[in-house]
């Protein structure tokens, strides 16, 4: 702690020819390991909780793992067939497909709903905008296994309450023979009441986080917008986003990775007897622990794919994001 | 780095060590009294079955006066998950129940010890079903032992079927007409036919006089694309396609999902299920329990089809140091005396031809499943029914309007490489 205090005083004297000139003459090592030191611990907990498995992910891709493998027989080499089986198979890109459209629908719409969530809240009185941010903070708390099941509920066949309302409206409006209707029989209703599931519990992070961003934005802009004319909508594009943008940007990544790796709320909804329904985790899942014969070689093989795709996918998105930033 | 290096030296010898002396003390346990013995049960437990266990804990201990028995329950949801902690972090039990459509499957897996000479020593050995017990063998050696069944019947409510003038259907026919009726004159669907109910739809293909798969040359040959299968399924999905006596809203579901709900709040005409459901039905609306009967799943030209033997067997865990103080339990927890209790408290047949239920409502299921039969006896049917959930999925397209032919053709090519593991 005595070593780091220095160094992070000197930070914002860098820039200074003075301050660069007098740096080699700080103690050294202290300045080299300080904030490694700092970081060690939060490193050790990542690299044993997170890494070590993952790299054990890594090398059971490859292999042929089951209950007897579990029990200490050595595992066999397989090769890339985990992978070949699985690229082969349609059925994998079949789950592939329903990913990433769910997570497309799942991730613009949160965006859109919490973004304007948020800017509700920062227009509200101060205790309407308490109560109205405690209402959005409990989606945000309610655990996924408890919301999957409430929706399971409220858009179920036998006194669901959906169905019940949507029988009561004019049959001109929605149309009839809503009371026994199965929302989870096929994957288009299924993947709609798991975007609503999704959405309601993941928009109140955005709310919040752009709430916090409107916050830190200078009342002076807006007032100089009204002065010139521009309305709300053109108000939010030419200064809102743009000066939210590192927000909006970590916002969506973030729930890119979320939507992608959706697996309660299915799992709960659909569960294994509805196969057409499937993404890639209840894929990976199904494979590795559905029944007493585990294939966690396979498993591990589609939840590889899955990180794939998902690091790619981030990558991609940081770059032109970046790349934007510096061209503007 | 060094430090490091001794450091894991020396902890992978003092491991050793340990492992060493844990299994020279006791290498199978014979004729000893381990300080505890696990139990594993499936299901969630209630205080009922409890009880029952602590009775037979006090039996056991006449022999073992120093084994704490340690029971836990295992939801059925979480059974393969637990098995394959229990595999690789070598926590298992001493004594477990099994799905009997699993124990072929651990078999495979070396998850279960070898009890022939302990289970032929046994005064009791002759008494357990013999068609039971051919599912807990393999190669000539026994691994379990047969402890309850349960078969499934149509659930239907007497007095409709009284004040409509309807028989106890006989045929598939007689079966749709009754439904038919129910749904026209009470105004709810005629019975329930969920896609994902596999013990149900096997009562259809064997009443039709089809099979899944039948062994030939020592291979699982696939005999879902022939006429009888076929046929069955099409019947089965065409209560709810065609002839509509069965509602489109169990599509995808099991029939904890709905049927059975419905059917005990008096919204459904019939529904399948097991004796077992009785009480599940009575803690959802004991309103009309009085008028719940049940009627065998009939075959297509008449009698009753074979229905599917659900139900657990008792084994000993392969890891367990202390085998022969396991298999004393099992012996003493399937004593006929015991049997019986569980029998009539659990609405389980046992597997003990000298026990009977004590409860003459339940007595048809006795009747039934007089005429029970097995799927595939494969290490692979786990694959097929939990993981790949084959045949659900295949009835589902089905119901939702793809060709029955071509669905059953393409489970069919499942059957035959999932069943051949």
């Amino acid at each position: 702690m005595i070593d780091t205090a220095p160094a992070v005083r000197k930070a914002p004297g860098r820039k200074a020819p003075s301050g660069r000139a007098r740096r080699p003459r700080r103690r050294r090592t202290g300045r080299r390991h300080g904030p490694y030191l700092l970081i060690a611990p939060t490193v050790v907990v990542i690299a044993v909780l997170m890494f070590w498995p993952v790299v054990q992910l890594g090398i059971m891709s490859f292999q042929k793992v089951g209950n007897r493998q579990l029990r200490g027989e050595p595992a066999e080499n397989v090769g890339t067939a985990n992978f070949e089986a699985i690229l082969g198979d349609p059925f994998f890109w079949q789950t592939l497909r329903q990913t990433v459209l769910f997570a497309i629908v799942a991730v613009s719409a949160t965006l859109v709903l919490g973004t304007l969530t948020g800017l509700l809240l920062n227009r509200l009185g101060r205790r309407m905008s308490r109560f109205v941010a405690g209402g959005v903070m409990v989606a945000w708390a309610t655990p996924p296994v408890t919301a999957a099941i409430i929706f399971s509920w409220l858009f179920g066949t036998t006194g669901g309450l959906v169905n019940w309302f949507l029988d009561l409206l004019p049959d001109a409006l929605v149309g009839g023979g809503w009371s026994d209707f199965n929302w989870f029989a096929s994957p288009l209703p299924t993947y709609t009441v798991l975007t609503v599931c999704v959405v309601w519990q993941s928009c109140p992070f955005v709310a919040v986080s752009v709430l916090a961003g409107l916050k830190s934005l200078p009342g002076e802009l807006y007032e100089a917008a009204r002065v010139d004319g521009a309305g709300p909508w053109r108000a939010f594009w030419k200064i809102t986003f743009p000066l939210l943008k590192p927000i909006f940007m970590v916002l969506v990544v973030m729930s890119v990775i979320w939507d992608f790796k959706v697996f309660t709320q299915l799992f709960i909804m659909a569960g294994m007897a509805n196969r057409d329904a499937f993404n890639l985790s209840l894929y990976a899942y199904s494979e590795a622990f559905g029944s007493l014969n585990p294939k966690l070689g396979m498993g591990s093989a589609i939840a590889l794919v899955l990180t794939a795709i998902l690091l790619v996918v981030t990558a991609v998105y940081v770059r032109v994001m970046v790349r934007q930033g510096e061209t503007e | 780095m060094k430090y490091i290096k001794a450091a894991a030296a020396t902890a992978a010898l003092a491991l050793a060590a340990a492992a060493c002396g844990g299994g020279s003390d006791d290498s199978d346990g014979a004729g000893q009294s381990p300080a505890q013995l696990k139990v594993w049960m499936m299901g969630d437990g209630t205080p009922e079955q409890t009880e029952f266990l602590e009775g037979v804990e006090a039996e056991f201990k006449q022999k073992h006066p120093n084994t704490d028995v340690v029971v836990k329950y295992v939801p059925w949801p979480q059974v393969a998950t637990t098995f394959q902690k229990a595999a690789a972090g070598g926590e298992g039990p001493d004594v477990t129940e099994l799905g009997n459509t699993d124990v072929q499957s651990h078999i495979e897996q070396g998850s279960l010890a070898d009890i022939t000479d302990r289970f032929e020593s046994w005064a009791d050995h002759d008494k357990l079903n013999k068609t039971a017990l051919e599912n807990d063998r393999s190669g000539g050696k026994t691994y379990a032992v047969p402890w309850y069944g349960g078969v499934r019947a149509v659930w239907y409510r007497k007095d409709w079927f009284e004040e409509l003038n309807i028989q106890p259907p006989k045929n598939w026919a007689e079966l749709t007409a009754a439904a038919k009726k129910i749904q026209d004159a009470k105004k709810v669907p005629g019975i329930g036919a969920p896609s994902d109910q596999t013990n149900a739809l096997l009562s259809f293909i064997w009443g039709n006089g089809g099979e899944v798969a039948v062994k030939e040359n020592g291979k699982f040959v696939g005999k879902l694309d022939q006429p009888q299968a076929v046929e069955a399924i099409e019947y089965y999905t065409g209560l709810v396609t065609k002839e509509k006596v069965a509602p489109a809203k169990y599509i995808g579901k099991n029939e904890l999902e709905g049927p059975q709900r419905d059917f005990a709040l008096g919204k459904l005409g019939m529904y399948i299920d097991g004796s077992w459901a009785l009480k599940e039905m009575k803690k959802i609306s004991d309103k009309d329990a009085d008028k719940w009967g049940v009627f065998p799943i009939p075959a297509k030209n008449g009698g009753n089809a074979p229905v599917m033997a659900g139900g657990s067997d008792l084994a000993v865990w392969a890891d367990s140091k202390a085998k022969d103080a396991a298999f004393d339990y099992i012996t003493v927890l399937n004593n006929a005396k015991n049997a019986k209790a569980w029998a009539d408290y659990s609405g389980f047949s046992s597997m003990r031809s000298d026990v009977s239920f004590s409860n003459p409502a339940l007595a048809a299921f006795t009747e039934i499943a007089r005429n029970t039969k097995f799927p595939p006896m494969s290490a692979g049917w786990g694959e097929f029914e939990q993981a790949k959930k084959v045949l659900p999925n295949a009835v589902k397209a089905i119901m939702q309007g793809r060709p029955a032919a071509e669905e059953l053709k393409k489970a069919n090519e499942q059957a035959n490489t999932l069943l051949n593991p």
